[in-house]
């Protein structure tokens, strides 16, 4: 009777020790784990970056494009999802700021770069050219962006053009407001008439819940 | 569960803890390159693109 008891006494001891080790883990996993979106995520961004930035540089070097910056027949962009295309600077972000942008924003993109929202117009053309990126994590991309002003720019390299945005708007909308997208922003029937690019990231930080679209249009685009 | 993993290493204490170390550090480099990769591609954190 009393071993019985005593016996009982140490299974529980087990159970409750397991279950306190196995909490244990899982919270030392968890704070590792926002260690890895803070930093790691970072860090295997920034080596794709140098990846990409090299792939694109070596492919402008070797096959040659036809196409004029606005005229009439615009640069023409062929690009699969992942691939890269352009290179983005915003000086308002730092002068180091510049990243390559890629095709697409699911999160194997966003996670890589800044991506073109599949289906938008392309660098300098008639309509809408979006971009989304990250907020956090992927080395926070654009962590900046709800404090862009009216007048920032934003210069976009092509392989055959540089193209320069200046910055007219920000709004904040709801993620599933994609009318923001259009070419004519909130206008989905209306024909553009202007070359517009619109930056876009979550916000609050770290959420879902909203968007924040900076909106800019075309002030230059040159041959480089 | 630490107790019975320590009981399950072979060799004297230092062998002992030269495998858990290896062991630790195996399970850290697993969730850091596989699991965490993984894990970030399909949790919802910082959707920045649109979701129609």
């Amino acid at each position: 009777m009393t071993a019985g008891i005593a016996m009982n006494g140490w299974v529980v001891r087990q159970v409750i020790r397991a279950a306190g080790e196995i909490l244990l883990t899982a919270g030392l996993v968890g704070l590792l784990f926002l260690g890895y979106l803070v930093w790691g995520t970072g860090l295997r961004a920034a080596s794709a970056q140098r990846a990409l930035r090299s792939e694109l540089n070596q492919e402008w070097r070797q096959v040659p494009g036809r196409g004029d910056a606005v005229g009439a027949s615009p640069e023409r962009f062929d690009v699969t999802t992942g691939q890269p295309f352009a290179f983005i600077r915003i000086p308002a972000f730092g002068k180091q700021w510049q990243y390559t942008l890629i095709q697409g924003t699911a999160l194997a993109q966003l996670n890589v770069s800044p991506g073109h929202v599949p289906g938008t117009q392309w660098p300098g053309q008639l309509g809408n050219f979006a971009v989304a990126g990250h907020r956090v994590t992927a080395g926070n991309p654009f962590w900046s962006l709800p404090s862009m002003t009216d007048g920032d720019l934003v210069y976009i390299q092509t392989r055959l053009n540089d193209y320069t945005y200046r910055v007219i708007g920000k709004k904040w909308v709801a993620p599933t407001d994609t009318a923001v997208l259009d070419p004519v922003p909130g206008h989905p029937r209306q024909r553009p008439g202007r070359r517009l690019i619109s930056l876009i990231t979550c916000d609050p930080a770290w959420t879902g819940t909203h968007r924040v679209i900076v909106t800019g249009v075309l002030v230059a685009a040159k041959p480089r | 569960m630490y107790a019975w993993i320590w009981r399950q290493l072979p060799g004297r204490t230092p062998a002992r803890a030269g495998a858990l170390a290896l062991l630790v550090l195996a399970v850290l480099a697993a969730l850091w390159f596989w699991v965490f990769p993984w894990a970030a591609l399909h949790l919802p954190i910082d959707a920045s693109g649109f979701s129609g």
